[in-house]
């Protein structure tokens, strides 16, 4: 008898704790099952929001497009097309890592919901938002999903005259790096140390002075007043790295954790390289705008005028005071592709406290086409 | 000859290397050929210590490379913790059952599926090499506890410490699971039997207990020094057993249903019957126990336990000690249903068996470690040549060929598979695992790759070797230069350029030459001794076999008392 006690008690113990599991579940069982505990079923509009984020985040396209309410508007692929890019682009790298749902309006019929999608990527995370319609049908609400239609390029023929640099390597025996031929002039223009909350920040401009192709690299080093180093870094993805001839970039190199006022002297220690490079793709920036509100960044659009397919562009954005002084070097990551001939909107944003010294403002695009890194 | 027909084959086929860890044991076994006193291995994390894993399995595989190679060796230790498999899960479970079903226990040891997923799927060499060890062990401790033999003493020592010298986390998680329930039926017998005093019982059960922990830390000091100097600061780095496999069923098959098979369907029966039998409860509940925490974050209960451990520990190993304690009441079970039914029960038994260890041994092959095998020949080529070996390198897609690849070259990389005895600041940060993987581990992967890659100056980072074009805007953006193609340009080649030779790094963290010589010498040295003192003749033993012909067989109506009915 307490035998079969000790296993009737063993049996609710065990489905006690799986149905606790499973209703309120650990945070590491919620990351795997998609951010969510259980999918409910969509008596809300915030249930049904949630849930087509879960299936996003799942990758459950095919689930995620069954649940809109729109669905007949569009194909599932154009609806994965939206999410995940119509080519290669930083979407079709990105994971969508977290997600917030905020309520706008509701009334019994419909609701206006705002998605806010945390995306991860190889080259960092990225945000996008969404303006959601919900609207309800019978006992259930659904999204009506608000889908960007990718923009068709007619056939056309795009001449081809631009620029292009070859470099003849000595053969096998190369010590990449190291060639045995003098590297092409650069020079650091300008170069400004500012204190920052997160820590200091080294930010300039880098010149290729020379006339052939350099591809460059700025790094930093943080010396006490006594001369000893603080710390070395360089400018990673803050900054262009092939420059062609007389071209220039800007450069931002971050020191987390270190004060300005520990620094006596910045070495600053900018390398040169020559590569091969071509003037294309030819990414003209239209449209620039810089905004104060609401809030303060650069706004444009990037217009490719190659015939190939920039699949992950960088803007690099250069800001200036009315003196023409360095004030600020921002960066932003496009999430979509740059087809030929087709403008994309960008968005650079600038620390507020900035935001009142900008005057001027220059923009260059770092690009990324897949097959053409060698 | 289970054992010989069933994984023979397949290890001679080198099945495990298509797993996870098989190559990272390998790398540390490929160190040991070359540095038997010198636990520094230059070749991972810029230098670390090997003194961060146990290292007995590796040690002998390292020995057994001399004769069969690196590859060969491995299969070759891994088949004779399979052999030792069977012995061991047999003598646990004469301690329960009667020895007709502690044999079809040791039969179902070799079946079992979770033996078969952590040998050909997970590549745990550890664990599946400590478990034998802790269980042939355990009837050592039940014989000093019952009957103070010191010669059981020293053998239950002695294998306890060897069993740690293969894997710290078995004598640490499992060995509660395991002795906890021993101990509590040599309680259970000594109220029958009378012939021990209580005092006398918790008398030797301290003596064991500061015995066996003295010998485990003598075995592993310079680990539990490791430990001690450099505590464990990597941030929890998600693993998939720690999902909720109701609500990510896509891991309820990997860690439950494909490591218990058919022992899903016992397990009822198994709670029955290990409820009614008074000398089988401590064992069940061991078992229920293990079981619970074996399902990862599908219940609560083993964050509530394990706390922080929680989120270092996998929970595979937790289904397979699990399954090993339901053997002896499986293998009563089956005895029971054999006895009554005969070949309408045995026949369909062992078509479960047979399909349970057939799935789970070929899982590997319809969920891969890697999605696509590739020869890394080459690159350790490319590595090894022109000088390119003065700088570090790091893959990129390489799953677990990173081990593989450092096998074979010279150079040294600043990533590495080992959690534990990583150090580099960059890699603790974060919640990643791997660099060559960081894809996969979300956000933590993705900020550690990055970091690392914007600290290449300060490790001589100079070479990304990459086979997963995911990773190519990180390099274009972050200033590497694609320089070469390998294995029909499937293998790119990537430099970052200004970056300094690499100089040694890590060196406080280098343990002093005599750690070196207690490392080479205690764990090994606690096999060899383990070897010998199981040698020396038991009596006790002996007396015991001749009364096996008198054991009643089972069957669910017969009353179980006594040591030798179950």
């Amino acid at each position: 008898m307490k035998g079969i006690l000790l296993a009737v008690v063993l049996f609710i113990a065990t489905i006690g704790l799986l149905v606790i599991g499973t209703l309120s579940p650990i945070p590491t069982a919620v990351y795997y099952a998609g951010g969510k505990s259980l999918t409910r079923a969509s008596s809300t509009p915030q249930d049904a929001v949630e849930n087509l984020a879960v299936q996003i985040r799942q990758r459950s396209f095919g689930d995620a497009y069954g649940s809109l309410a729109n669905r007949a508007e569009f194909t599932e692929p154009e609806f994965v097309q939206d999410l995940t890019g119509n080519t290669l682009s930083l979407r079709t790298f990105a994971t969508l890592e977290d997600f917030e749902t905020q309520p706008l309006h509701e009334s019994a019929d419909d609701a206006e919901m705002l998605l806010k999608l945390h995306w991860s990527t190889v080259v960092g995370p990225y945000e996008t938002t969404r303006d959601l319609h919900v609207v309800r049908n019978g006992d259930r609400w659904a999204v009506d999903w608000p889908l960007v239609k990718a923009p068709h390029v007619p056939p056309q023929v795009i001449p081809v005259n631009y620029l292009r640099w070859d470099v003849i390597y000595s053969g096998a025996g190369d010590d990449w790096g190291a060639q045995d031929v003098q590297a092409p002039r650069i020079r650091i223009v300008d170069m400004r140390p500012v204190n920052r909350a997160e820590g200091v920040v080294v930010m300039g401009e880098l010149l290729n002075e020379d006339i052939v192709p350099a591809f460059v690299g700025v790094r930093a080093t943080l010396l006490s007043k006594s001369g000893s180093p603080i710390a070395s870094e360089g400018a990673f993805d803050m900054i262009s790295h092939t420059l062609l001839p007389k071209q220039v970039t800007p450069f931002l190199i971050r020191f987390p954790n270190v004060d300005l006022s520990q620094v006596g002297s910045i070495r600053m220690g900018p390398i040169s390289v020559l590569v091969s490079a071509s003037a294309d793709p030819v990414v003209e920036i239209e449209n620039q705008k810089y905004n104060l509100d609401p809030e303060a960044s650069l706004t444009g659009q990037l217009s490719n005028q190659s015939g190939q397919t920039v699949n992950i562009a960088h803007v690099l954005s250069t800001f200036y005071d009315k003196n023409g002084q360095l004030v600020w070097v921002a960066g932003q990551y496009v999430d979509r592709a740059l087809p030929p001939q087709t403008p994309v909107d960008f968005s650079v944003q600038v620390p507020e406290d900035l935001a009142k010294q900008i005057s001027s403002e220059r923009t260059i695009v770092a690009t990324y086409s897949s097959g053409n890194s060698l | 000859m289970v054992a010989v027909a069933i994984h023979l084959p397949l290890l001679l086929m080198q099945l495990p290397l298509k797993s996870y860890d098989t190559n990272f044991h390998i790398f540390f076994a490929s160190h040991y050929v070359h540095h038997w006193f010198n636990p520094w291995n230059v070749k991972w994390f810029a230098g670390f210590s090997q003194t961060t894993y146990p290292p007995l399995a590796q040690q002998w595989v390292a020995v057994v490379s001399r004769v069969l190679g690196l590859n060969m060796a491995y299969m070759a230790v891994q088949f004779a913790a399979i052999l030792l498999l069977a012995v061991g899960v047999y003598r646990f479970a004469l301690l329960w059952v009667s020895p007709r079903a502690a044999s079809i226990a040791a039969l179902a040891a070799v079946l079992a599926g979770s033996e078969s997923f952590l040998v050909y799927s997970a590549g745990q060499l550890a664990t599946t090499c400590s478990a034998p060890i802790l269980l042939n062990a355990l009837p050592y401790l039940y014989d000093w506890l019952r009957y103070g033999k010191g010669r059981s003493l020293l053998k239950a020592t002695v294998l306890f410490a060897a069993t740690a010298a293969v894997h710290h986390a078995t004598i640490i998680f499992a060995s509660m699971f395991f002795a906890l329930p021993v101990l509590a039926l040599a309680w259970i017998d000594r109220e029958e039997s009378d012939e021990t005093s209580g005092s006398g019982f918790a008398a030797r059960t301290v003596a064991i207990v500061i015995l066996t922990a003295a010998a485990i830390a003598v075995v592993l000091l310079p680990f539990w020094i490791g430990l001690f100097r450099y505590p464990i600061t990597q941030t929890p780095i998600p693993h998939p057993s720690r999902a909720n496999y109701i609500l990510s069923p896509q891991w309820g098959i990997n860690y439950f249903l494909v490591p218990y098979g058919a022992l899903i369907l016992a397990l009822p029966f198994i709670i029955v019957r290990g409820s009614r039998v008074a000398r089988l409860r401590p064992l069940m509940l061991g078992f229920w126990l293990c079981f619970m925490i074996g399902l990862g974050g599908t219940t609560p209960i083993g964050l509530w336990l394990l706390r922080r451990a929680f989120d270092v520990l996998t929970f595979e190993r937790f289904s397979y000690w699990a399954t090993l304690l339901a053997l002896p009441i499986l293998g009563a079970l089956v005895a029971g249903l054999v006895a009554r039914f005969r070949l309408k029960a045995a026949v369909p038994v062992a078509v479960l068996a047979a399909f349970t260890c057939a799935m789970a041994a070929s899982w590997s092959h319809y969920k891969p470690a890697d999605a696509e095998d590739f020869n890394v020949a080459p690159v350790a080529q490319w590595l090894n040549r022109d000088g390119h070996d003065n700088y570090r390198y790091v893959t990129l897609g390489f799953g677990n060929k990173l081990s593989r690849l450092a096998v074979l070259t010279d150079a040294t990389s600043v990533d590495g598979e080992s959690n534990s005895s990583r150090m580099l600041p960059e890699l603790t940060k974060y919640g990643g695992g791997a660099l060559t993987d960081a894809k996969y581990f979300g956000t933590g992967g993705l900020e550690s790759l990055r970091a690392m890659l914007r600290h290449a100056d300060r490790y001589g980072l100079k070479w990304a070797i990459v086979r997963d074009p995911y990773y190519e805007p990180l390099l274009v953006f972050a200033g590497w230069r694609h320089v070469d193609n390998l294995d029909d340009n499937t293998i790119t080649i990537w430099a970052k350029d200004g970056v300094p030779p690499a100089t040694p790094m890590n060196t406080s963290q280098m343990p002093p030459p005599w750690e070196g010589y207690l490392w080479g010498t205690l764990p090994f040295g606690s096999s060899i001794l383990a070897i010998l003192v199981v040698l020396i003749p038991d009596k006790r033993r002996r007396a015991w076999r001749e009364d096996e012909a008198t054991v009643t067989p089972i069957t669910q109506e017969t009353p179980l008392s006594g040591r030798l009915v179950s």
